[in-house]
């Protein structure tokens, strides 16, 4: 047991220097984030600003006051920095094509134990750095927000953000696994970010969408990767609504795990049946 | 007439140096370090027109830099060079137009299309009349025998035919200085022999001037009549090929073979026993004792058959590289990152 | 024999070839071509769900719904030129640069710039112009407005000079991969900051709209890229409102400025590359 910890550390550890290793990328990179945070400010000024005009009361869009959409904004960018994982599924799916996938037959280390942790440390990595510029950030823009929900609601915003984590993590993982029945899956995968981008909520908040779409992009789990987490902080979910909704996400996370072990199981499966 | 004019010409650049740890990691995301890397230090070399001149050395003696120098793709850090006449590192298109180089290990037609389109290109690029690019396409192309695979993707072709239309990607503007860099590198021996017949008898026939580098023993025999031996970035030995063993071959094996099929056991008191294969045995022993090794050897065993020979070539050089010790400095595998000197 | 190639002739080679190899691979040119697409009908489908709550993108802008949609045929139109001859182009540049391969462009007796910005031209995002000019036709019939003989000329002009300024900025940032190793976050950097292209200018206003403004106006003009040609199409030229002027003037200084700037900088990293390669 101690042995396989020290096993696991040293891959976390290892993790950690390669992502130190490119300094220049990794300061710009961070600042760069928000960037698109001022386009949408200003963008959302205009629409309420036409919207003031012709309205002439106090607007809101779909229950969002424009400060509201800025303060959405800033915490869909927390829940993304999560369940975010760039290169994850089409790493894999690389790695099932060129055969490295190989290695884990042979070696004694579970695949996605290993990728877990390898992301593990360079989110880990990612927070240290970008604590700073996101706070400055809150920090500047703190007036947009209602001010701090309660405790009950922060610890569920967190437990929810954990597992937008995991959530995106086996998510992605199973799509990448899908490499094993599919050769060319960076069209499967450009359709999977498509639908990220536009019905997580990462571009707006999903319940601006009318009628049966808006109850159709709830009903799948993109939106647990960053509608959700910032709807509990600011309040649009409560009570019973609320506890209902982390364990809806807590059943897709248990359920992607098991997708991705079994995709994983029978992948393999499948690949030393053709002698790879 | 001198068309490689090389005086002190020397390259050195710096190297990120990343440390190992986690704790070294997080420093150098704020202070780096580096190392300079000196790859060519002080060469000097005259070529003549029509000369087919070999460089030899280890892995990062500094082969590779030499000619990418030459050809302009990387500027000196002192010395002077001249290639027919150009200065090569200006990269004047009067120049780039006349010399070409060759890679084994980079490809630089492209992957998915026939070679024959990325043929045309290069008459686009350097701007070869129709007829005459006509005619040397399908000179060469005959000559390599690749003529019948012209249309087929690049990507489709085996490794050795890749290499022959890379070949012909050089030489269809008909450049008056070819350098090749390893360009048999991982190829089978069929494939070798090819392309080095290919490139002795195109030399003869054009009179160019080719400067090679390359592993193989084989290529540089079969080609090249001068030798020059780089290590650690300097020139070693500059001369012909069989100066080399006068000069550095201290050594002679001699071969016997024993009537009785039996190899004495003392044998190894005349020198170092290489090969044992009854009724065969190689003994190295030095030059300037071979006649004593002889006399004795003859007076007391009875021999069937006796040859004294130079030690292999490889084997000659592989010693200067050895005895020339420094380690070469930068054979560090890879390099992770260069950075610009200032 | 003259010392230079024909650069038409290289191009259309260029041109040529990256057809072929589009043909041989069929498959992936119609995925190539109908992803991209979708990625257009997404963002239009938000554009449409925003003006299903506003009339006009900021008050007194002018900005409704089909002129925004004239706006937004405009940066398809440009982001599909860029795509088409230059973005392919700038990320293998930076592939380049780290493998080593720079060493045969350097070799050909033809300018360096141009033979590493358009050897692979990318056939299957001119779908995007296509939808593009959908688009604007659709968008100009809708609006009341209907540009003058003079407009219409100076229209392909600007996208022009749009596409130039763009392609200055995707090269100089590929070039930086000399300095800086991997280039991932450039190509962050390039979408962030055309971000700021995608959206009428009047929109940055207050106290920290307009410098925000004058900073891509005038120190990185993306702003100008689809503003200056998309408002010829949707509102008068005002002889008596000097900007109406001065801002096309200085898209065409801003223009030559850019191209010349990353014409510089390409040359800096070459020369950087060539010391540091080994």
């Amino acid at each position: 047991m101690l042995a396989r910890a020290a096993t696991w550390w040293t891959i976390l550890r290892i993790s950690l220097e390669e992502r130190l290793v490119y300094r220049g990328d990794f300061a710009l990179g961070t600042l760069m984030r928000f960037m698109p945070m001022i386009t949408q400010i200003f963008l959302w000024g205009a629409v309420f600003s036409g919207l003031y005009v012709a309205s002439g009361s106090r607007p809101q869009i779909a229950g969002y006051s424009y400060h509201d959409f800025i303060a959405y904004y800033l915490l869909t960018m927390v829940s993304r920095a999560f369940s975010s994982m760039p290169g994850l599924a089409s790493g894999i799916a690389r790695d099932v094509r060129d055969g490295t996938v190989k290695k884990y037959l042979i070696q004694p280390i579970d695949m996605l134990g290993f990728l877990l942790l390898y992301r593990i440390a360079h989110k880990l990595v990612y927070y240290v750095v970008a604590a700073g510029p996101f706070a400055l950030v809150f920090y500047l823009l703190r007036d947009f927000f209602p001010g701090w929900p309660d405790a009950w609601t922060v610890a569920c915003f967190l437990a929810s953000l954990v597992m937008s984590f995991l959530l995106g993590f086996y998510l992605e993982a199973t799509i990448g696994m899908l490499g094993f029945w599919f050769l060319e899956v960076s069209s499967l995968l450009f359709v999977y970010m498509l639908f990220n981008f536009f019905f997580s909520g990462h571009m707006f908040p999903i319940d601006m969408l009318p009628g049966i779409w808006g109850d159709l992009v709830m009903m799948i789990p993109l939106q647990y990767l960053a509608y959700f987490p910032a709807a509990v902080f600011l309040g649009k979910v409560s009570g019973p609504e609320l506890a209902w909704g982390l364990w809806v996400q807590l059943g897709w996370v248990v359920f992607f795990i098991l997708a991705s072990r079994l995709a994983f199981f029978y992948g393999l499966r499948r690949y030393s049946g053709f002698g790879g | 007439m001198a068309i490689i004019e090389i005086e002190g010409l020397a390259k050195s650049y710096r190297v990120y140096q990343k440390k190992e740890g986690l704790r070294a990691s997080i420093r150098g995301l704020f202070r780096r370090q580096y190392r300079t890397v000196e790859a060519v230090r002080g060469i000097d070399l005259t070529v003549e027109q029509g000369e087919f001149v070999a460089f030899l050395g280890p892995n990062g003696a500094g082969k590779t830099t030499t000619l990418k120098l030459l050809s302009g793709v990387i500027t000196p850090t002192a010395g002077e060079a001249r290639v027919l006449g150009h200065l090569p590192w200006k990269r004047e298109n009067a120049y780039r137009r006349r010399f070409a180089l060759v890679m084994g290990q980079k490809n630089q037609l492209w992957w998915d299309l026939p070679a024959a389109e990325s043929f045309r290109l290069h008459q686009q690029i350097y701007r070869i009349e129709p007829s005459r690019f006509e005619r040397s396409r399908d000179e060469l192309t005959s000559l390599l025998g690749v003529r019948h695979l012209l249309s087929q993707p690049v990507r489709e072709l085996s490794l050795g035919e890749r290499m022959k239309m890379e070949l012909i990607a050089a030489l269809l503007h008909s450049p008056d200085v070819l350098f090749l860099d390893e360009p048999t590198i991982g190829l089978d021996v069929i494939a070798q022999y090819n392309i080095q017949s290919f490139l002795r008898h195109y030399q003869e026939l054009r009179k160019i001037t080719i400067l090679l580098t390359s592993h193989y023993m084989k290529d540089v025999a079969a080609l090249c009549r001068r030798v020059v031996i780089i290590a650690a970035g300097r020139i070693i030995y500059n001369g012909s090929l069989s100066g080399i063993i006068n000069r550095y071959g201290g050594q002679k094996v001699v071969s016997l073979q024993f009537i009785d099929g039996r190899i004495p056991a003392d044998l190894a008191r005349f020198g170092e026993v290489i090969l044992e294969e009854p009724p065969r045995a190689k003994i190295r022993v030095d030059r300037r004792v071979v006649p004593e090794v002889l006399s004795g050897i003859l007076a007391g065993y009875s021999v069937e058959d006796v040859s004294v020979e130079d030690p292999p070539l490889e084997a000659v050089i592989a010693e200067i590289f050895s005895r020339n010790g420094e380690p070469p400095e930068h054979q560090v595998g890879q390099i992770p990152e260069l950075l610009k000197e200032e | 024999m003259s010392e230079h190639p024909s650069y038409l002739r290289v191009l259309l080679t260029f041109a040529r070839n990256s057809l072929v190899r589009d043909m041989t691979f069929r498959g992936n040119f119609l995925i190539d071509a109908f992803s991209s697409m979708s990625w257009v009908f997404m963002n239009l489908g938000f554009y449409v769900l925003i003006f299903e709550y506003t009339p006009m993108l900021g008050a007194g802008t002018g900005w409704g719904k089909y002129e925004f949609f004239v706006f937004l045929a405009t940066t398809l139109i440009i982001n599909s030129l860029v795509q088409t001859f230059f973005m392919t182009n700038a990320d293998e540049f930076g592939e380049l640069i780290r493998t080593g391969s720079l060493d045969f462009a350097l070799l050909k007796p033809i300018d360096t710039q141009f033979l590493v910005s358009l050897n692979r031209i990318e056939w299957s995002s001119l779908g995007n112009f296509a939808v593009g000019l959908l688009l604007l036709a659709y968008a100009l019939g809708k609006i009341d407005y209907s540009p003058g003989p003079a407009q219409l000329v100076l229209y392909p002009v600007y996208v022009l000079c749009g596409v130039a300024i763009l392609y200055s900025l995707m090269i100089a940032l590929a070039a930086t991969s000399v300095w800086l190793g991997r280039n991932q976050t450039l190509y962050d950097f390039w979408f962030y900051i055309t971000n700021f292209s995608r959206y009428p200018m009047e929109i940055y206003r207050g106290p920290f709209g307009t410098p925000l403004r004058r900073v891509f106006t005038f120190l990185i003009p993306v702003l100008i890229v689809v503003n200056v040609p998309a408002r010829m199409l949707v509102r008068p030229l005002d002889p008596r409102a000097p900007e109406d002027f001065l801002l096309p003037i200085f898209a065409i200084l801003a223009t030559i400025g850019s191209l010349a700037a990353s014409r510089w900088v390409f040359g800096r990293a070459l020369l950087s590359y060539r010391s540091a390669s080994s």
